[in-house]
């Protein structure tokens, strides 16, 4: 990463390194990719590699959600529509693409699209793979348009207005993915031939969810993608843009005396956010086969929020881990492991940041071990009382919202990444830098 | 009521004729012109309520006139968005700082000084040398204007950290960051100390001087305000009630029955 | 005709119910400037809570018991009501009373958390549990009055009327019910001094606390009076749509109240009088939307007249709007 106070460069020197900054997290992507896809993933097993999957999927929401939620300081809740979108954008180019190419809506992928057990003697490289990633973009595209026609509302409603504004978007949205006809079936070609191309976007399965979708999401698109996706908001996050959209958030008068358009600084920043809804959703629907619509109502949109603020309301980093944290949350409660380890370590985190700033916090530290306490303590009684904490789960989200907001209303790490706050950098970054301790 | 006083000179610089704005019939400020020359510093003064604020946020776009015009240079400004306003000239500070408070202090002044320079979202997120290097250049100027002001030792910290003496200055950097050609400062002395206030004095003008901007200045205190102002402005329940310079304001009877009126009645 | 006054006086009854509904969400409004997101959930639990103490008092379902006696559903109301007050107090007093002076989004945020909690906590098996209920057997399915229809003398010899509206005993309760509720609620805030305190606080808490005011008791208050309308609405919902009622966890709720929501933001939100509007506005466009176009997008006219509204009269229809102060 470089920082931008060095780069004095020279006008020749310009060209190579605009394309090295526009291919490098493409390759970092591809590599990361191609690590957890190839060796990770057969390493961990079937099941483990899709809770994996679907903890990148939901990385790359809550991360793109951090753009309108965190930076912009706008409040939607609406992700799961422009989800919806892309995904069934790019679901009825894939499916119906699939169709008229090969007459077929089996994925024609290569090594890349295939789960591990399933990669012999496929291509590197395939056309489908192609149909795949492009339909993903044109899916995200989709999106960012419609992101661009809910941005336009925010320019004249604030906070809470705005927040039931998008997620009454969402829920047209849904509606009227529900209200469409049902999708053609891969047997029958003639009634495919007879329809022309214009009218194929009605025909997206309707109440039934839109089924048959060839599977191309494997754990290298979606690491890709999460990898690419962060890469690109890190950027923005530390860039005149991404202090343009902090403004607004901090206090949009001033903003706006400082020559900032609030106006295109908020659909700029709800385009950015719904481009990747977009492309998350397309690789939501390839990932089952199936995009049905009632799945992507609000109760997503707020589980997206929620992973935003236990994160950091403006923190990638912290909203990557509350991503990954609660996809897994099931899969831990209904076999929960011992909770202490996990307590030691924090504690261990949170005393060597404290102890980095000379600062210890007693309260934060007693804070941790009685809840580490009381956590295993529950987890023994629900072992020993045979109860299913998995039950739980909603309950306990619900319980970590409320708390969060009373406890430390700005998140896990606020808008500070993981990194800041552990105090490792004896001089602060150049972006949101300089909190000069970690808050109780 | 003291005449305006004839200008010789062509036209003001910042040329405002005839403001009026009403809050659903009350009238918060009616027939407000003012003509501030190149360089000029002048003053807006008035009891609590009389229409100061108002007046910026009318001049900075935040309201919209009812009637009247505001001309920067050649440019009419009245309709105008606040952020095109600032981008014709005209920057501020508020009464109540309003900083970016989770921003860093050079963050808040980079924001400022960003302004006229290009920012592509695409060409932001492919990190073009060109984006590059426009970056490094808003960072560079930022800082050089927070070492001016003795801030730079302070620049990662956010501002909201800072003592409200330095928050004060900070919101005169960020406004001047935006290198604007007409200077709002609503109450910058305002919780300082007797000599914090001279100093501010000092400073007031040499940022005219330094930075070639005109100033227009609305402050309780008058000890500052006369000391430094070349022409002040008395504003009383909207109305302006008197023009001219110090001396001539200070001796208005309009002026001292404004201020003095209410203590009467006690 | 008959169709269009049909749709006419059962978007009029469920607009009733949203009006009701919407008078909580705008009173709170009003008072905290903030979107009490869990209003919806507390008139779930006024559903719930209906059935469960019908059951108590020995109405189960339609085939049990039942129709009820007045007292029996008198007492049904009134323990509902009173019940969900106790929650609306709670649900202030722990999770939204230390968020006072928190920016705006915490506090929505907050109250997202408190309506998932109530929803998760209402589908536990020992709650309400996961599955859907019957309505209890309160009032007897009655026809008071058919509008228009034709007389027919049937094959035994009577005459029956066919066709036409049926003026039913459930259309003129709910309506009555919800009526008498919203003008009770227009007597407390114009003529007690309670409602002056509630007026006073809504337009100047800080104020209002230096004059005497006891703000906390007046917000404590108003959140009480808001769950117990909302429970009223509860109860007339079972009433209303008798058959099956979804669990808490299910999405029918949080879209009732935020339908509800829309109602008086359209109306004007904090505006007593723009929420009853807004509420009989929103029921008679979703019944005619259904009715005339499409039940298919039921959900989508009342977030699309939602949308419309905010863009064209941000401040509702009869709100004021407000002037930001720099």
């Amino acid at each position: 990463m470089t920082d931008t106070h060095q780069s004095r460069v020279s006008s020749q020197a310009g060209l190579g390194r605009t394309l090295w900054n526009a291919l490098w997290p493409v390759l970092v992507a591809v590599l990361c990719g191609l690590v957890m896809h190839l060796a990770i993933g057969p390493w961990a097993g079937g099941y483990a590699s899709t809770v994996m999957v679907a903890c990148a999927i939901n990385v790359v929401l809550a991360v793109s959600l951090t753009v309108v939620n965190g930076f912009a300081g706008q409040f939607s809740l609406g992700h799961a529509g422009f989800m919806a979108i892309g995904g069934y954008t790019a679901a009825g180019i894939v499916y119906y693409g699939s169709l008229l190419m090969w007459g077929d809506a089996s994925p024609s992928g290569s090594v890349l699209s295939a789960s591990f057990d399933e990669v012999a003697g496929r291509p590197w490289l395939a056309a489908g793979d192609a149909l795949f990633v492009v339909a993903c973009l044109v899916g995200g595209l989709m999106a960012a348009i419609a992101g661009y026609v809910v941005g336009l509302p925010s320019l004249r409603l604030r906070g809470d207005y705005l927040a039931i504004v998008t997620l009454g978007f969402g829920e047209i949205v849904r509606v009227l993915l529900q209200g469409t006809k049902g999708q053609i079936q891969p047997w029958k070609m003639s009634e495919l031939a007879e329809t022309p191309g214009w009218r194929l976007p009605l025909h997206l399965g309707g109440p039934q969810g839109f089924n048959l979708l060839p599977v191309y999401t494997t754990l290298f698109w979606a690491t890709a993608a999460m990898t690419l996706s962060a890469i690109v908001i890190y950027r923005l996050k530390y860039s005149a843009l991404g202090r343009e959209f902090l403004s607004v958030r901090e206090d949009e008068i001033a903003a706006q005396a400082m020559g900032v358009n609030v106006t295109r600084a908020k659909v700029r920043a709800f385009v950015v956010a719904a481009t990747f809804a977009g492309i998350a959703g397309g690789l939501y629907g390839h990932l089952t086969g199936t995009m049905n619509a009632t799945e992507l109502d609000f109760k997503r949109s707020i589980e997206i929020v929620i992973m935003v603020v236990l994160g950091g309301m403006g923190s990638i980093s912290g909203a990557a881990m509350a991503a990954v944290l609660l996809t897994i949350l099931p899969e831990l409660l209904r076999d929960p492991p011992a909770i202490w380890p996990a307590g030691l370590l924090v504690l261990a985190i949170v005393t060597f940041t404290q102890w980095r700033r000379r600062r210890f916090s007693w309260p934060v530290l007693t804070g941790i071990i009685v809840a580490t306490i009381v956590f295993e303590v529950g987890r023994r009684v629900a072992i020993a009382h045979a109860v299913d904490l998995a039950d739980y789960r909603l309950v306990i989200y619900a319980l970590l919202l409320i708390l969060m907001m009373l406890l430390r209303p700005d998140g896990l790490f606020g808008v500070h990444e993981f990194w800041d706050v552990l105090g490792l950098r004896r001089v602060p970054r150049p972006g949101i830098d300089g909190r000069s301790e970690v808050e109780a | 009521m003291t005449a305006v006083a004839p200008e010789s000179q062509s036209r003001p610089l910042l040329d405002v004729r005839g403001l009026r704005k009403s809050f659903g019939g009350l009238s918060a400020v009616q027939g407000f012109s003012l003509p501030l020359p190149e360089r000029g510093l002048y003053g807006l003064i008035g009891p609590n309520g009389a229409g100061k604020t108002t007046v910026f946020n009318l001049l900075t776009g935040v309201y919209t006139p009812d009637e009247g015009a505001i001309r920067l240079g050649d440019r009419p400004l009245a309709g105008l968005n606040p952020h095109q306003i600032a981008l014709a000239g005209m920057s501020r500070t508020f009464q109540n700082i309003r900083l970016f408070g989770e921003l860093s202090v050079l963050q808040n002044v980079q924001l400022a000084c960003a302004l006229r320079t290009k920012r592509h979202l695409f060409w932001t997120l492919l990190r073009t040398a060109g984006s590059l290097h426009r970056e490094a250049e808003v960072r560079a100027r930022s800082l050089e204007l927070l070492e001016l002001f003795h801030l730079q030792h302070r620049a990662h910290e956010p501002a909201r950290s800072l003592p409200y003496g330095h928050q004060r200055k900070l919101e005169i950097v960020r406004a001047l960051a935006t290198q604007p050609k007409v200077l709002l400062l609503d109450e910058p002395a305002a919780g300082m100390n007797p000599q914090e206030k001279r100093q501010l004095g000092e400073t007031i003008r040499h940022i005219r001087d330094t930075f070639d901007v005109a100033i227009l200045l609305i402050e309780h205190d008058m000890g500052l305000v006369m000391d430094i102002c070349e022409r002040i402005t008395v504003l009383d329940h909207g109305e302006t009630i008197a023009v001219g310079s110090p001396r001539e304001i200070q001796a208005d009877a309009h002026v001292i029955k404004a201020y003095l009126g209410a203590a009467d009645q006690l | 005709m008959d169709k269009f006054l049909q749709t006419l006086m059962d978007g009029f009854t469920v607009g009733s119910l949203y009006a009701l509904i919407a008078l909580g969400y705008t009173m709170v409004y009003g008072i905290l400037q903030f979107i009490n997101f869990a209003h919806g959930d507390v008139f779930a639990l006024g559903v719930h809570l209906t059935i469960v103490f019908a059951a108590m008092l020995g109405i189960e379902g339609l085939a049990t018991g039942g129709p009820a006696s007045l007292p029996v559903v008198v007492g049904v109301l009134l323990l509902t009501m009173l019940a969900c007050g106790c929650v609306g107090f709670l649900i202030e007093r722990l999770a939204y009373r230390p968020l006072r002076s928190s920016p705006r989004l915490n506090v929505l945020i907050t109250a997202i958390g408190v309506s998932l909690l109530l929803q998760n906590v209402g589908q536990l098996p020992f709650v309400f549990g996961p599955y859907r209920k019957a309505t209890p057997n309160l009032l007897p399915d009655v026809t008071l009055a058919t509008i228009g229809g034709e007389q027919q003398t049937q094959d035994d010899g009577t005459l029956e009327i066919v066709g036409g509206v049926k003026v039913t005993l459930v259309n003129v309760t709910v309506v009555l019910v919800a009526l008498a509720m919203m003008l009770a609620l227009q007597y407390v805030i114009h003529s007690t001094r309670f409602g002056l305190a509630m007026r006073a606080v809504s337009h100047d808490p800080r104020t209002a606390g230096l004059m005497g005011i006891n703000v906390d008791l007046v917000i404590s208050l108003t959140f009480m009076i808001g769950s117990m309308l909302a429970a009223g609405a509860g109860f007339l919902y079972t009433l209303k749509y008798t058959g099956n009622v979804a669990h808490p966890g299910e999405a029918t709720w949080v879209l009732l109240g935020l339908k509800a929501f829309v109602a008086a933001v359209v109306g004007g939100i904090g505006n007593i009088r723009g929420a009853v509007l807004g509420g009989l506005l929103i029921g008679l466009t979703e019944f005619f939307g259904v009715g005339y176009l499409s039940s298919e997008y039921r959900d989508a006219y009342v977030f699309a007249i939602l949308i419309v509204v905010l863009l064209v009269r941000p401040q509702g229809i009869l709100g004021r709007p407000k002037i930001e102060k720099v």
